[in-house]
This record gives C-alpha cells, structure tokens and sequence, in this order.
C-alpha cells in the first residue's frame, strides 16, 4: 500500500477493543473512490464507525470514509422506492422519508449509522421479532469492488454476490448506494406498555405468549442482584397516530470526550440499577413515547458507554432458538450466580429470520449483555461459549470482538461457505478488516 | 435566483450548493463528473425543492470551457457565479512539467477570468464570488504555481470590482487558509481549520455587499499583516506555510 503519512488518523471500535493509526481516506466524488483504490492492495469502507467490533478498521488496509457518500439518488413514493448513497446515516433517510408516511422498519436503536454500515452488518432493531433484518428491505445495491468495478447487485443480478454483500462485512467491495423497499408509517408515536418481571423465567412465559401478537416487545432486566436475578420490566410498543408531525431527528453532537476511568464496579451498577429500575416503576402502566425515544432508545444515553472508559467494554449478543431458551437460561443464570460477572445491561427481545453465511440472523430470542472489560468477565463469557455450542446459540460477531475464531466456525454453520464463495469471487481478498483477519475470512 | 457554481462536487462548492438551495435558489452546478453532478442533483432537488441543471466542464483545457460554458442563454438566466475551484499538484515547485503548469493556471486563474468576463459581456447586474488562498500571499518552496495563479485571481477580482463600480456587479474575493476539505485532510497544520459550512453561510449573507475582500477563517488576517511587513530576507529562512 502507498502509504501517504498525512492520512494517518488513530481510530478505535466502537467497544475499544481496537484502537491503532489507520491509513484513512474520505473520497468525495465517485473517481476518487475508484483512484483510492487503485493505489492500494487492501481496503475496507467506514460508514459511521459505530461497529462495535473492529468492522471496518484495519492497520494493513486503506480505511475507506464515505461519509461524504450521503445523498439521495432516487425516490419514487408510488414505488415507495428510495436510493441513497452508502454513508447516508439513518436519521437523514428517516428525515425525509417519513415526509411521505414511509421508512424501513428494521433499525438499528442509534440513528446517526450508516446504512451502508447497517446493509453490511444485517442490522436488526427491536422490532426483529416482526420485521426480521434490514435485508428484508434491501432491493438493490451498487457495489465498487477494485477488481471487478462497478457492479449492481440484487435478487436478479448478480444474486451471489448480493447475498455475500449484506451481511458480509463490507467484504465483498464499498456499498456505493442502496436501494431500499419502504413501508407504510402513518404513525406519529409509540403506545408502550410496561410489565414488571420478577425473574428471567418471567421472559419465556411472556415472551411465548406475546410472540403472536403483532408487537414490538423487548425487555430491560437487572444482573446485578443475585437474589432477584432477571428482575425488571418487558415493554410492548404499538404505533400511534396522534395530530403532531415526527420531528424531525438532529444531527449527532460532537463529543469526543472519553472517561478515564472505568465507573461501572459491583457497586456502581448495583445502585444505577436500582435508580433505574425505581424510575421504571415509577412510571406509568401505558406511556406515550416520541418516535425517536422508542426507535432509538441509545439517543442521548451516550455517556452510558463512555462511563466504560478507556478500556471500553464487551457486548455479547446472542440469538437462543426457542427449544433451548428455558434450559440456557437457567445455565446463564447458574453461571452468573457463581462467577458474578459485571453485567451492566441484560436485555431480551424477539427475533425472526433465516441464518444464512454469516449473517446475525434467526429465529429465536435474542439476548444482549453489556459487561465491563476485565479477565473475570472474558472467563465468564468463555463459559458462555461453550453454552452457545451446546445450545447451538449464535452469537454477534458485529458486537463481540471477543470471539475467538474456532468459536465462530462452530456456531456459523455456513462460515466456509462464505469463505469459498468470497474467495471465488475475490480470489485476491482486496477487502480486509481486523474482524476477517481474526475470522480468516 | 439562479447561480452557477463552478466545482460544485465537493468540498466548499457542495457546501455552498446546499446554502443556496436551502435559501430557495435554483442552480446550475458544473464539475468534471457527470456522476457526481447527477448525485448532487438529485439530493438537492429532494430535499430542497429547487431546480438544478448539471454542466459538466473541465476548467483546465481552454477549448472545454468554451464549448461547455460559453453559453449566451445561460448565462442571461443567471444571477450570479461562485468559483469555489482550485487544482493542486502534490509536487508543485519551480520545475513542474510544463503540461501542469498550463493546467494549474487554467484551472485557478484564466478559464476563472474567462466565464467571468463573458458574463459580464451580458449582464451589468450579478453576483461574482471568487476563492483565493492565503498561499497567494508569499510564494514559497512549494505550491510555486497555485499560489502564483490565486494571487493572479485576486488581482483580477480587485480590477473587475474597480472596472464595475458603476454597475450593480456584486464582487466577492475570499482568501481561504485551512478549511476543512479533502485538500487539508490528514494534513499536519500550524494553525485550525475553518469550517465549509460556516464559509458558505458567510458567502450567502455577503452576496449583497457590493465589493468585500475577506479572509476565512479570520485569524489570517494578523499573519497575513505581518508576512506583508516583514522582510522577504527574514521569511525565507521560516516555513510558514506548511500544506
């Protein structure tokens, strides 16, 4: 790779698992997407940097930026057809399409990502369980790989590669522009309704019950308090009409202070749980949410994971299939009553779909865990490996850094096959991230 | 109103695309890539509501600019030009081929004059921004011919402004030091960079002004004072400008 000195730029992962200097380059206009890439042997595209593995960073790749890649190409309401360039962030799709009562229902709970970034990673949002992953919404993608250049991708073209590109990491090229398939929102807000839980049992009872209907379920739940492991509140969301527009989603702020320190300890999390769960019960049985606090819970809660410090912090995401969620999670919580892991997060929700290659995808309950990053919680987390193979839980590689290799392959039935079908179609592996160097994908 | 904006395709004239065509102005953009051209086009149309027309034009060659932009009709619809352009070579000092010595004065200066000049043949009304840099200021061991032709653009805006103080032409010249575009990306500089966004909002609320020389970001203005009074004998042993 030509390195020029002055485009090197230190970047982390969005969990800090990954922090280095990168060889970083912001192409503005479509030549200079093509002569970047000519000058160099390894790539990988950056949309927002919000993975919280190392996605789209690498030391011996050029960091590919396109941020600048952000405008809207083509919209059709009778279609209810959009095209948008790759780095267009969420909220400025949402900003205008929720204009015409249109969106796509699959998003991820943090606006300010790239739907380049979000196409790569199959991203879901709390509604999973009813609208599956962002892939049900993909129609066709322009892809620019260095070898084979241009390329439109869909189920009628170049189906093979389609099908490696969402998902896939951005290993198959940079995602120039998307065209998505919109869906009807006529509503203004969420209706959510919260029920208190007294433990994790609690979920599967509920969850099995409230998988018929047609709702957005998701569940907050305490790990801290042994005693009352699981405790906490599902919510059910339901779309509502009222006379108020949507307002319109701002621009992400600035802010690239770090704690220094990690603040989450025993101590900590127990009491903000508390605080936390107080607040909660506090509340109202049914509340009215604004479309952006029910869509994008994250939104102004950004010091929640910079309280982690600079060491950052670890996110399992696992999807349980149903036939094993009962007995996994008792195991989960035997192995939480004896290791005492620093969980500052648990969380459940529904989710649906078919796991393909090496997509986050399937039909089951998904489970999130935020825990702290230190060696007694890498154990912790390396019992749950082995459950995950036991169970045959999948877990996130776009969330878990911590993954090793041999775990992966276990748990991605089709890893291999993925790896052939990329190699056939890039038999110079041109797109390399730190993730596919772990994954040797 | 309707503005051409020549390099509209990225950077300062992409920015100043969206600050017009928010302000309800219909646009003609010009730049060398059809592709970019249509993707700017289509997401100002959405978003704004405005009417856009594409040129696509490359400043460095003489006979382009004639086909593509001396155009009688369009530049009776326009109410005014804003160059936002500039071409850089990475080794640009005394000896550079001779090819890119034409390019860059082209680019930077004469097809600049050129357009400008034919407008001014139709219209005795109009609007004309140009962008300098503070390069121009005091030529130096690098960028020997970009700073020659700005300093050259800042001249002829100067003249046209005298040539047309009878006349309701509108001059803008701004002499730009590090702003944040692709040109000062990664770059180690000695002092921050200014912001497109701000710039262009800047652009918009002078265009009425009738003659107005700026410095953007503004904390050039005492450097530029005191590379104007210091001896030449004394700079040359400092790099003042590191681009």
């Amino acid at each position: 790779m030509k390195k020029s000195q002055n485009s090197k730029v230190k970047l982390n992962s969005f969990d800090k698992s990954f922090s280095s200097d990168v060889f970083l380059k912001k192409p503005e206009k479509y030549r200079e997407i093509e002569q970047f890439c000519k000058e160099t042997k390894n790539i990988i595209t950056m949309g927002s940097n919000y993975s919280y593995a190392p996605l789209s960073l690498s030391t011996d790749s050029l960091v590919l930026d396109i941020k600048k890649f952000n405008r809207i190409l083509y919209f059709d309401k009778k279609k209810k057809e959009i095209t948008v360039e790759g780095g267009t962030k969420i909220y400025e799709l949402l900003n205008f399409t929720l204009n015409y009562n249109l969106w796509i229902p699959q998003l991820p709970g943090y606006p300010y990502i790239s739907l380049g970034g979000a196409v790569a990673t199959n991203a879901h949002g709390k509604s999973c369980g009813l609208h599956g992953t962002i892939k049900k919404s993909v129609k066709k993608i322009l892809l620019y790989h260095k070898t084979h250049g241009w390329l439109n991708l869909s189920e009628k073209e170049n189906k093979e590669i389609f099908e490696l590109t969402i998902g896939g990491l951005g290993l198959t090229g940079t995602i120039v522009s998307i065209t998505f398939n919109l869906t009807e929102f006529i509503f203004t807000e969420f209706l959510t309704k919260k029920k208190k839980i007294s433990s994790i049992s609690d979920i599967v009872k509920n969850f099995n019950v409230q998988t018929k209907k047609k709702r957005h379920m998701y569940s907050w739940n305490t790990a801290s308090d042994m005693k009352n492991f699981g405790q906490g509140f599902i919510f059910e969301s339901t779309p509502r009409k009222n006379s108020n527009k949507i307002s319109k989603i701002k621009a992400a702020r600035k802010n690239t202070y770090n704690f220094p320190i990690c603040f989450w300890n025993k101590y900590t999390i127990k009491a903000v749980n508390k605080i936390y769960f107080k607040i909660l019960d506090s509340k109202e049985k049914e509340t009215n949410e604004s479309f952006t606090s029910a869509v994008f819970p994250f939104v102004g809660k950004e010091n929640y994971f910079k309280l982690f410090g600079t060491k950052g912090f670890i996110e399992s995401q696992l999807i349980v299939p149903n036939y094993a969620l009962n007995d996994f999670l008792v195991e989960l919580e035997k192995i939480c009553k004896v290791d005492e892991p620093l969980i500052t997060l648990l969380s459940f929700k529904i989710i649906r779909g078919d796991q393909k290659l090496i997509r986050f995808e399937g039909n089951g309950t998904c489970i999130t865990l935020d825990l702290v990053n230190n060696q007694k919680n890498q154990r912790f987390l390396q019992k749950i490996d082995k459950l995950c193979i036991e169970y045959k839980v999948l877990p996130s590689i776009i969330k878990d850094s911590r993954l090793s290799k041999n775990i992966f392959d276990q748990c991605y039935t089709e890893a291999e096959e993925f790896r052939e079908q990329l190699l056939k179609f890039d038999k110079n592996r041109v797109y390399q991230s730190e993730i596919s160097h772990k994954f040797k994908l | 109103m309707n503005y051409l904006i020549v390099g509209a395709s990225s950077g300062l004239g992409r920015e100043l695309c969206y600050t017009f065509a928010k302000n309800n102005n219909d646009l003609i953009i010009c730049s060398r890539d059809l592709r970019d051209l249509n993707a700017l086009k289509s997401d100002i149309e959405k978003k704004f509501n405005v009417e856009v027309e594409t040129i696509v034009a490359d400043l460095t060659s003489k006979e382009n600019v004639k086909k593509t932009l001396m155009n009688k009709n369009m530049f009776k619809k326009i109410d005014g030009i804003l160059f936002p352009v500039g071409l850089m070579f990475e080794k640009d000092k005394v000896n550079l081929d001779i090819e890119k010595i034409d390019k860059l004065i082209r680019a930077n200066f004469s097809s600049i004059a050129l357009i400008t000049s034919t407008f001014l043949s139709y219209k005795k009304k109009g609007l004309i921004v140009g962008f300098g840099s503070v390069s121009g200021y005091l030529g130096r061991e690098l960028n020997t011919y970009y700073a020659a032709s700005k300093r050259a653009l800042e001249s002829y805006f100067e003249s046209i402004g005298f040539e047309n103080k009878k006349n309701d032409i509108k001059i803008q010249f701004y002499t730009l030091g590090y702003i944040d575009t692709n040109l000062s990306f990664g770059k180690k500089l000695i002092l921050p960079k200014g912001s497109t966004q701000k710039l262009s909002k800047l652009v918009y609320k002078n265009k009425n002004k009738k003659l107005k020389k700026y410095f953007f970001p503004n904390w050039w203005v005492p450097i530029i004072f005191f590379l104007k009074i210091l001896p030449l004998s004394f700079l040359v042993n400092f790099n003042i400008f590191k681009k």
